[in-house]
This record gives structure tokens, C-alpha cells and sequence, in this order.
């Protein structure tokens, strides 16, 4: 029986918390994900989706209700401990890439490694393996500016497989692609499902992406209105 | 996050924008040089001075002179105050052990020489045979003034090898000439019994740049003090000072203080506004270094001013910086940099900027100061103490300047920075 990564109960997510304008954005979410699972979450924009990214990928801490992540409980913990559980338990890959600029592909990848504390050597070695991963090994001296889109999401993922995270975290990855490369893309993503048993939450309104995960989480403000399970969800 | 890595970081920031960062350094790199520069430039001219001083009986020659007595009652000289022939002899049987030699200059005049159809400046100084002792000159030709010249006052004098050259067209046709100057009103004439050359120490030649006639005229002539007394029609010599270069092995504080009590003790207790106070070489020095220390407390404190702007100037950068690369920052937290690594990560790139602005500074300061030295004719070492100042001072800026930047840096919320267009 494979153990449960993510572990959300009653997730309630509000803003301007005593003031007039008290806003409640996610309104009790219960969410369970086990270990390997490809799932995705859906809705429209307004829907509370990058909130309750913010908040599985450990930026943000919700309002109230209670969230483990790999079974650490990070309901109450100081901003450092959600550091350190960025760093070592969530991948990220964001839709604008955010490489840091002026920083070669290499480097970027080594980075989180770079804040885990790992020596210089074993670093970029494997960071090496990781854009070996992605076939970016012959690019990883370039700049970000000298990659393509593609190529930057490719960086972007070696670089959240760094730590061997728990969860890779994919904010519409394929959001500032267009469909060939974006396709590419996904592909890498459920290689790293496959191949790698990874836990992939991925964030996106497209629905035609969403059918190719395991499971379709659809958000309509601030709750879950479904939750499907896919039978042979990942397409090739 | 080690060091190593914050520093490459910081590097790589810098050579993205290096207009702005050497722009920044700038306020850093102008207060660090004038320090060093200032430093520099005292001990060029310390070390000059001292140079300067030695060729002229340095810490061996002190000085007596007549002053007013702490108690006074009136402020001015009367020729009863002065300093008597018989009081300098009397000292030096006194104290022959110790002296080496006396020195008296008694008259200064300006006067004139004639020259084709110009009139030359020369400076007429009527000296003892011992004066040469406490001047740079040395006697090239003929003989300087003796005891037997200033006993009977004799018409005789001592030029230099310029005026000797110019005048006679060469050092040894001068001996024997008639030197013919006009002061007080009248043409005065004396037999060159002697040319002399200054050995210039590097201040004195650089002192002596700034002078145009010097070139191929010097304006010293030194004729025996008595001659002088002559043509002022007096019989008595009385001086306001004169010094005397004390014998090796003696120390002259201690000499100026016997000699200084024995002269107040035996001519001067009676006085009622008039004393003798004493001068050595060290107490010019330390003169020297009082207005050294006025001028670079001015310097410093300019300099300091510069720091504190270039301070500002690199905050103002590092607040930009911040901004500008608020999605970096973001990013960065996102996959796990802890606030720490974010503050240092700024802050050692403040601090960068105020060490290579440092360095540079320091550099520049050296040159600067060493250029002036050229020109003055010594070169010296900046003192160390003002370069490991200078450092630490500029990295004490950098982590000051680049704190408040910094902490804004790691206090940012990532998710605003991860939105942040």
C-alpha cells in the first residue's frame, strides 16, 4: 500500500483576516494524494487554484485546517522549516520558467541543491544527470537567454527534480508554449511518472491536459465540485 | 550556501551591470583615495622634511632665542633684551664639550646686482664661519668665511657657483673678484673669497622648481656679520637668536635645557617681559606633524563625508537591485533559500562593491599621493595602518549600507515575488 504525500482537511484560505473586507477564497478543502499519483487541478481563473498551490506547495499557509506533506505536518512551522520543506520536498516549474537570468542552465539547476547545502562536486554532477534527463545536456553551459521556451521548461524541470522532491508542484507549465513544445513537455512529465514513480500535481485550465492525468481535481470558487479518477489517464 | 557561492553571486551581478556598479563605487573610491592619498603625502613630506633637516645639522641643530616670559609686562623687544656676542662666547666655553659648533646669522639684506642690463635679486647674509654648518652648501672653490674675516669685519664674501658662473663667467675666475651689490641705498663691495654649491635635498630642489629665476641665479651671499654691522655704522653685535649643532652622543633636549636655564639664570632674571626659550629640530618636527595631523583631520573628515555619500549611494543601488530582481528573490525562496541565504547573498554584494571601491581607492590614493611625490622628489610607502583603515572602513559601509537593502530582500513575501512584473 503506497503512503499518502499529500494530506489536506479542511483547508479554509481567507485574506484580510479581521478587517471589513474579510475575504474567503478556499472554503474547506479536503484533498488526499498518494504516493505516485499524476494528478491535476482545474478551474477557472478565480477559482482559488493558485491559492491552494501557494498553499500545497508550501508559500503560503492556509487559514485554517490542517495539511501534511510526506507526513510532516506543516500546519504550524516557522518561515525557515518551510524553507527547508520547499527546498527538499517540492519541485517547482513555473509557467514563466523563472530561470535566474544571467545564471547558466547548469547552475540554475544546481540551485536548490545549492541551498540544501550539497558539495560543489556531487552538485553538478548531478545536475548533469538531471538535464541528461531532460536532453539538455549539450545546453547546459547557456544563458536562459539563449534557450528556447522549450528548452527553458526543460531546465525548469531538471531543476525541480534536484532534491528529489516529494510532489513536482506545475503551475500551467505549458501555459507560455505553444502546442508542440508544450506537448514535449508533458511528455517529460509522465516520463518522470512512469519511470520515476514521481507525484505530480499539476495546475491548469486546460482541460484537454488535465484528461491525461490520473486524476481531475475541478475547483469552482474555492471548492471542489468534482474529483475524478481517470482509468489509462496517461496518453502517450 | 557558503561564502564562496555568495561571492560568485555577487560577482556575476556586478559584471551584469557594470556602468552602474562602477558608478556606485565611485563615492567609495573618492573618499578611500583621499585617505591614502593624504596618508601618503605626509610621509612624503615627513620623510622629506626630515631629509631637508638632517642636511642641515638636523636634530643636532637648536635654536635660542629671545621670547616673551609668561609674566610680561610689555610686548616688545629693546635692544638691552638681545642676545650679546659675549653671551654666545661665554656659553660656548661653557659648554665646549657639547658643542660642535655655533651658528649666528646676524643682518639679512636684499639688494641688487648688476648684471649686463639687469638688476639680479640677491639676499645678503651676514653670518659666522660656523653658519655653513647648518645650510646644505659646500665650499667648491676658495674658502668660506674664518674667524679672522669676522674678527676685523672684512669686506669679503662667499657666492654661489651659479652667481659665480653668470657674474665671471666660471667658479675658479671668481675667486678674488670684486662683488659689487647695491642694499640700504648704496653700492656695497666685496672680495669673492669663496663659491659654494647647494647639495639640495628632493624638497628643497622641488621648492627651488617653483622658483623661475633659480634656474642659473641663486640669491644667498653670505659675507661676515661684522661687515654688515660696518655699513649699518653700529659697534655692537646683538642677535635675536642663534643656534649651535651639538656633538654626537649629546642629547640635545636635555643640552637645550641646561643651556636654556644657565642664560635665563645668569642675563635674564632680571628681565621683566624677556626670556630665552630654545628650539630643537625635534620640536620643528613635532610642529610639523601638529599641522600634518590639522590638515589630514580636514581631509578625513571631507573623505568621511564622501564615505557616508557613497554609503548612500550604494544603498540607493541595493534598494534598485532588490527591486529589480524581486521575482529573483522570489524565485529563489521558492526553491528553499531560507531568508538568511537571501540577506547574505545582498548584503555580501554590497559589501563587495565598497572592497573593489576600496581597492581601488587605495590604489588611486597611493598613485595620487606618489605622483605629488614626484613632484616633490620623494617617494614612501602608504602607511599600512591607513590601508587596513581604508578596507575595514569600506566593508563596515557595505555591511551597514547593504543591511537595510538586504533585509527588505529576505523579507519578501515569495508569493508577491514570484507575481512581481
Amino acid at each position: 500500500m503506497s503512503k499518502t504525500i499529500i494530506e489536506m482537511k479542511g483547508i479554509v484560505k481567507s485574506f484580510y483576516i479581521g478587517t471589513p473586507n474579510e475575504l474567503e477564497i478556499l472554503h474547506g478543502l479536503n484533498i488526499s494524494v498518494p504516493e505516485g499519483q499524476f494528478v491535476s487541478i482545474v478551474g477557472a481563473s478565480g477559482s482559488g487554484k493558485s491559492t491552494l498551490m501557494n498553499i500545497v506547495g508550501a508559500l503560503d499557509r492556509q487559514t485554517a485546517g490542517h495539511y501534511s506533506l510526506d507526513g510532516i505536518d506543516i500546519t504550524k512551522i516557522s518561515d525557515n522549516e518551510l524553507s527547508s520543506i520547499r527546498n527538499k520536498k517540492i519541485g517547482f516549474v513555473f509557467q514563466t520558467f523563472n530561470l535566474i537570468a544571467r545564471t547558466s542552465a547548469l547552475k540554475n539547476v544546481e540551485l536548490p541543491m545549492l541551498y540544501a547545502g550539497m558539495p560543489s562536486r556531487e552538485r553538478t554532477k548531478r545536475a548533469r544527470e538531471l538535464l541528461e534527463l531532460v536532453e539538455m545536456t549539450e545546453r547546459s553551459g547557456h544563458m536562459p537567454n539563449e534557450l528556447s521556451g522549450g528548452q527553458k521548461q526543460r531546465v525548469a524541470i531538471a531543476r525541480a527534480m534536484a532534491n528529489d522532491p516529494a510532489i513536482i508542484l506545475a503551475d500551467e507549465p505549458t501555459g507560455a508554449l505553444d502546442s508542440k513544445t508544450g506537448r514535449l513537455v508533458m511528455d517529460i512529465f509522465h516520463k518522470l511518472h512512469k519511470e520515476q514513480g514521481k507525484t505530480i500535481v499539476l495546475i491548469t485550465h486546460n482541460p484537454e491536459l488535465a484528461e491525461e492525468t490520473d486524476r481531475v481535481i475541478t475547483l469552482s470558487d474555492g471548492s471542489i465540485v468534482s474529483d475524478r479518477m481517470l482509468k489509462g489517464g496517461a496518453a502517450e | 550556501m557558503n561564502l564562496f557561492e555568495n561571492i560568485k553571486m555577487a560577482f556575476a551581478s556586478l559584471k551584469s551591470n557594470k556602468m552602474r556598479a562602477v558608478l556606485t563605487m565611485l563615492g567609495i573610491i573618492i573618499g578611500i583615495s583621499s585617505i591614502i592619498m593624504i596618508t601618503t603625502l605626509g610621509n612624503i613630506l615627513r620623510k622629506s622634511l626630515t631629509d631637508t633637516l638632517n642636511s642641515q645639522g638636523g636634530s643636532k641643530l637648536v635654536a635660542f632665542q629671545i621670547s616673551l616670559k609668561p609674566e610680561y609686562v610689555r610686548d616688545y623687544y629693546m635692544t638691552e633684551d638681545l642676545i650679546t656676542e659675549d653671551m654666545i662666547e661665554n656659553v660656548a666655553e661653557r659648554f665646549a664639550e657639547d658643542i660642535e659648533e655655533i651658528v649666528i646669522s646676524g643682518g639679512y639684506e636684499s639688494g641688487k646686482v648688476r648684471y649686463r642690463r639687469e638688476d639680479l635679486d640677491v639676499y645678503i647674509n651676514g653670518v659666522n664661519p660656523g653658519y655653513i654648518a647648518r645650510t646644505s652648501d659646500e665650499i667648491i672653490a676658495g674658502r668660506y668665511i674664518n674667524d679672522s674675516d669676522l674678527a676685523r669685519g672684512a669686506n669679503v664674501c662667499v657666492i654661489s657657483e651659479k652667481q659665480a658662473k653668470k657674474l665671471y663667467g666660471g667658479v675658479k675666475e671668481a675667486i678674488g673678484q670684486r662683488f659689487s651689490a647695491k642694499f640700504l641705498g648704496q653700492n656695497h663691495e666685496f672680495t669673492v673669497i669663496g663659491v659654494y654649491e647647494t647639495k639640495m635635498t628632493a624638497l628643497m630642489s622641488a621648492m627651488n622648481s617653483l622658483n623661475t629665476t633659480a634656474e642659473d641665479w641663486d640669491t644667498e651671499v653670505y659675507v661676515p656679520y661684522r661687515a654688515l654691522t660696518k655699513i649699518y655704522g653700529g659697534s655692537e653685535e646683538a642677535f635675536f637668536a642663534y643656534y649651535a649643532i651639538v656633538n654626537d652622543g649629546v642629547d640635545p633636549t636635555s643640552f637645550c635645557e641646561e643651556v636654556q636655564s644657565y642664560m635665563n639664570n645668569r642675563w635674564y632674571r632680571d628681565n621683566d617681559s624677556i626670556m630665552i626659550r630654545y628650539m630643537t629640530g625635534e620640536s620643528e618636527m613635532a610642529m610639523m606633524d601638529q599641522v600634518m595631523g590639522i590638515v589630514s583631520m580636514v581631509i578625513a573628515i571631507i573623505a568621511g563625508i564622501s564615505l557616508i555619500v557613497g554609503g548612500i549611494g550604494v544603498m540607493n543601488i541595493m534598494l534598485v537591485s532588490v527591486t529589480e530582481r524581486t521575482r529573483e528573490i522570489g524565485v529563489r525562496k521558492a526553491l528553499g533559500a531560507p531568508n538568511s541565504a537571501i540577506r547574505s547573498q545582498f548584503i555580501i554584494e554590497s559589501i563587495i562593491i565598497c572592497l573593489i571601491g576600496g581597492f581601488i581607492g587605495i590604489i588611486l590614493g597611493i598613485l595620487l599621493g606618489n605622483i605629488a611625490g614626484v613632484v616633490i622628489g620623494t617617494v614612501a610607502p602608504p602607511s599600512t595602518g591607513a590601508m587596513v583603515l581604508a578596507v575595514s572602513f569600506s566593508m563596515a559601509i557595505g555591511i551597514f549600507f547593504g543591511y537595510y537593502p538586504a533585509n527588505r530582500a529576505a523579507k519578501l513575501d515569495p508569493i508577491e515575488a514570484l507575481r512581481y512584473e
